[in-house]
């Protein structure tokens, strides 16, 4: 069977194609259409998975949609009448958006794609959060929870899956709905301290290791726990529920002070800076402590060692580490995209294993879904523009890369496919040495300009990940797509100074051989030089834009930013000596 | 030229409207938005297109949009800590003003002669804006320097988009230009459509809202009363769950 799963319409939208239950192919739109979370129909998407697998829409026998798109519209049209009459700003507001191309969904897939409407499916929002976690990840039986900041009604969700080689249950045992919401409750905090909402929420969770916990108190005022293990927000302290415009009420801004202005920068050698760090690392512990809680009670109830993790939530490394070693679970489990755009892969599995009933069959443990990267491209650019590059055969162009990361280079890798959700894991990265907090600030100037309290991640071979982390047990498996931040040991922080954080902790990747051999193989050869087979990786892009997708799009991210050397296999384009020190002009036009 | 001599006309509009440091701030945050915006569609044309040198000239063109949109954010940052306006906190882009970028169009449709012809009336558009702006702020030396030096890139993007565009159609290129106005007029037109219609359509919702939901909004609100916080039981799922939309 072949089957189009779709996400769209709210952030991050995607396609991704099953074929005979097997993913041939995932990307989210805002690779090809290269705007950062776009939300649009992702007609590019669909495209590109459908000239990969060289079918065309009649050759599908389903598409999936990842929410029920009525049922949506039912909580957004209730929620305006409870809020009546305050919520008459965002009535019209609300029915415009919603009644334009949101709710008329199938008619949409039908007119773009040109398949009958009886082969367009809709799964529940986190039914498809569910099997994203659940049939992407290496386990037989697991206990699920999804959360987000809302799908349909449901904003957290818990059950259990297996998979025979018979049949594929997925049960969401129980849910809560909105307008009780973790990840609403994290967004508006998020908005509350000036970061854009569905975007922002790492640079809380990376601004929370410089505060203390100081307003935990205060935060339990807004959430409080219920009998029966749940939890239910104090909506007097939120807007999001009745309005567009803003997520917190004059009580929330009561009770923490005024907002922060989102185009002053943090600065946390202020009193007010300092505010703002014990904010969100007050907001961090209470989501923590909640999911935990949760997480305790569901591993007791199933008596099952695994855990699968899915929804936006997922994407807090911090709560995930802590879930890992404190509820019982031996493994957890987060797939590379436990967002919204997952669904659509997620969609697209739940189809085929649970509706259709197809056979099980173990899904590749790797995310790199893609577009591929195409090194002839970038030879025929850089040629063009007489740039100096080399080509390579793979073994001196790894003892190349690693000479130049050696020597203080800032290199744009890219190879294969690419990857499938937020976090670049080694197909389209930026790497460096993570020895100096130099390097650090230096990508953070010249190349990714961003903020100065934001973290980078480390990679490192699976076989000496635990010489330089505090990794729990499973906790390897869980920093295999960089979904937790673990503890860099102590006797490594100064060497390993550029990606530990402020709190000695760090956003590990956890790489296996079979997963990226290339890359695996330059951290070895980095390895013989340094003597830590530790680099820097970061996602390969610049703030406010899209990780880059094709060798263009990476070529000339590298010559408008600080990256000294760029690698598409076998090419190497390195930046010439005089013109690392020119105008990012002067070199554009040289 | 059309929109250009309107901005002259509208020129005491403009003094007044740059007088108040609270619109001030918001207008060139507002800039900062469309310039980035810009340099990342032209950017996106450097990386499709098949002409070298008009890969180097778009990925330099970019740049300086890029760094036109800091100047303004930069600028907008620092007059909003100076004054703290209360634009502050969820100051956004009001509208995509100056046109700078290739937003109207699907870059990768459009050959390079059409992408070219669109620029350069945009850029030219931009430029007579922003001397009216440098004008107009004469008491705001900051913010004045900005408008100076980007205007002195627009002379550069102007050049070269017309240069470029008559390498491209040395017959056709005066055609283009004329095809590449009227299709801005038309976009212009249908945004104040739009406009005009989105206002239309909120007054209508909202007379609505006030007639017609009242009693609706009672029997939901009594009915939230009802529901207890927690966890709520799902019900086995049905394996014919997937067609309902509902």
């Amino acid at each position: 069977m072949k089957i189009l799963g779709i996400s769209a319409h709210y952030h991050d939208s995607a396609a991704a194609l099953v074929c005979d239950g097997m993913p041939v192919c995932a990307v989210q739109e805002e690779r090809l259409s290269r705007r950062k979370n776009d939300a649009a129909f992702p007609i590019g998407a669909i495209e590109w998975c459908l000239d990969h697998a060289g079918l065309s829409p009649d050759d599908l026998d389903a598409v999936v949609f990842y929410e029920r798109s009525m049922l949506k519209f039912e909580r957004i049209l209730t929620c305006v009448l409870r809020g009546f009459p305050r919520s008459w700003r965002s009535f019209p507001q609300a029915m415009k958006n919603s009644l334009g191309e949101k709710l008329w969904v199938r008619g949409v897939i039908e007119s773009h794609l040109g398949i009958p409407k009886n082969r367009v499916l809709f799964t529940a929002h986190h039914q498809a959060h569910a099997a994203t976690a659940f049939l992407t990840a290496p386990t037989r039986r697991a206990a699920i929870i999804t959360a987000d900041g809302v799908g349909e009604w449901a904003t957290l969700t818990v059950g259990h899956g297996e998979r025979t080689d018979r049949k594929t249950a997925i049960t969401l045992m129980r849910e809560i709905r909105f307008p009780h919401s973790l990840g609403m409750l994290y967004s508006t905090f998020t908005a509350y301290l000036g970061f854009a909402v569905n975007e922002g929420e790492y640079k809380v969770m990376g601004l929370a290791a410089y505060g203390q916990p100081t307003q935990v108190d205060l935060v339990r005022r807004l959430i409080r726990r219920t009998p029966d293990g749940a939890f239910a927000l104090d909506m007097a302290y939120f807007e999001y529920h009745t309005s567009a415009k803003r997520s917190y009420s004059s009580r929330f801004v009561d009770l923490f002070g005024p907002p922060r202005n989102p185009y002053e920068p943090i600065d946390l050698n202020t009193t007010e800076g300092r505010r703002h760090a014990d904010c969100a690392a007050s907001v961090q512990a209470v989501l923590e402590e909640t999911l935990v809680d949760i997480a305790r009670e569901l591993h007791r109830e199933t008596g099952l060692p695994d855990l699968c993790l899915g929804g936006g939530v997922a994407l807090n490394g911090v709560a995930n580490a802590r879930i890992l070693s404190e509820s019982g679970f031996e493994r957890v489990f987060v797939p590379s995209a436990p967002g919204d755009a997952g669904c659509a892969l997620g969609a697209a599995l739940y189809a085929d294993r649970v509706y259709f009933g197809q056979q099980e069959r173990n899904v590749p443990d790797h995310p790199f879904w893609g577009p591929s990267v195409d090194s002839n491209e970038l030879l025929r650019a850089a040629t063009e523009d007489g740039q100096d590059l080399e080509q390579l055969d793979d073994a001196a162009l790894i003892e190349r890369t690693a000479d130049e990361l050696f020597a203080g280079a800032v290199v744009g890798w890219m190879e294969g496919a690419c990857e499938f959700g937020p976090r670049a894991l080694g197909h389209r990265s930026i790497l460096a040495a993570p020895h100096s907090s130099q390097t650090r600030d230096r990508i953070n100037r010249d190349i990714k300009y961003r903020e100065e309290f934001r973290p980078f991640a480390p990679v490192v071979p699976i076989e000496a990940a635990d010489r330089y982390f505090e990794l729990p047990p499973g906790g390897a498996r869980l920093a295999r797509f960089m979904s937790a931040v673990f503890r860099v040991r102590p006797e490594w922080r100064t060497r390993l100074a550029s990606i530990t954080h402020v709190d000695g902790s760090a956003r590990v990747q956890v790489l296996e051989r079979e997963m990226a051999p290339r890359l695996s193989a330059l951290l070895e050869a980095y390895g013989r030089r340094s003597g830590i087979p530790v680099l820097l990786n970061t996602s390969f892009n610049v703030a406010g834009e899209p990780i880059v997708c094709s060798a263009l799009e990476g070529y000339s991210t590298f010559r408008r930013c600080g990256i000294d050397m760029l690698v598409a296999a076998p090419v190497v384009v390195t930046k010439r000596g005089h013109s690392r020190v020119k105008s990012l002009k002067e070199q554009a036009l040289a | 030229m059309l929109s250009a001599g309107v901005d002259r006309i509208l020129r005491p509009v403009h003094r007044w409207i740059w007088r108040d440091s609270d619109r001030r701030v918001r207008k060139l945050l507002c800039f900062a938005e469309v310039e980035t915006g810009g340099g990342r569609d032209i950017l996106r044309a450097a990386e499709i297109t098949r002409d070298p040198l008009l890969r180097r000239l778009y990925l330099a063109h970019a740049i300086d949009e890029l760094h036109h949109g800091d100047l303004f954010r930069k600028r907008g940052a620092d007059m909003l800590r100076s004054s703290r306006t209360s634009s502050a906190p969820g100051a956004r882009a009001e509208s995509p003003a100056s046109g700078h970028g290739l937003d109207d169009l699907r870059i990768q449709d459009e050959p390079d002669e059409t992408l070219l012809a669109f620029l350069h009336l945009s850029e030219k558009a931009a430029a007579g804006r922003f001397a009216i702006y440098r004008d107009v702020v004469r008491d705001d030396l900051p913010t004045q320097a900005i408008f100076e030096e980007i205007l002195r890139d627009e002379v550069f993007h102007m050049n070269y988009t017309f240069t470029q565009l008559a390498r491209l159609s040395p017959d056709s290129h005066r055609k283009l230009l004329w095809r590449a106005r009227l299709r801005r007029l038309w976009k212009q037109y249908l945004r104040l459509a739009t406009a005009i219609a989105d206002t239309f359509g909120t007054i209508l919702l909202t007379i609505q809202y006030f007639i017609l939901i009242p009693p609706f909004a009672w029997l939901a609100k009594r009915a939230a009363r009802r529901e207890q916080a927690g966890w709520t039981t799902l019900p086995p799922d049905k394996r014919d769950s997937l067609k309902r939309q509902y």
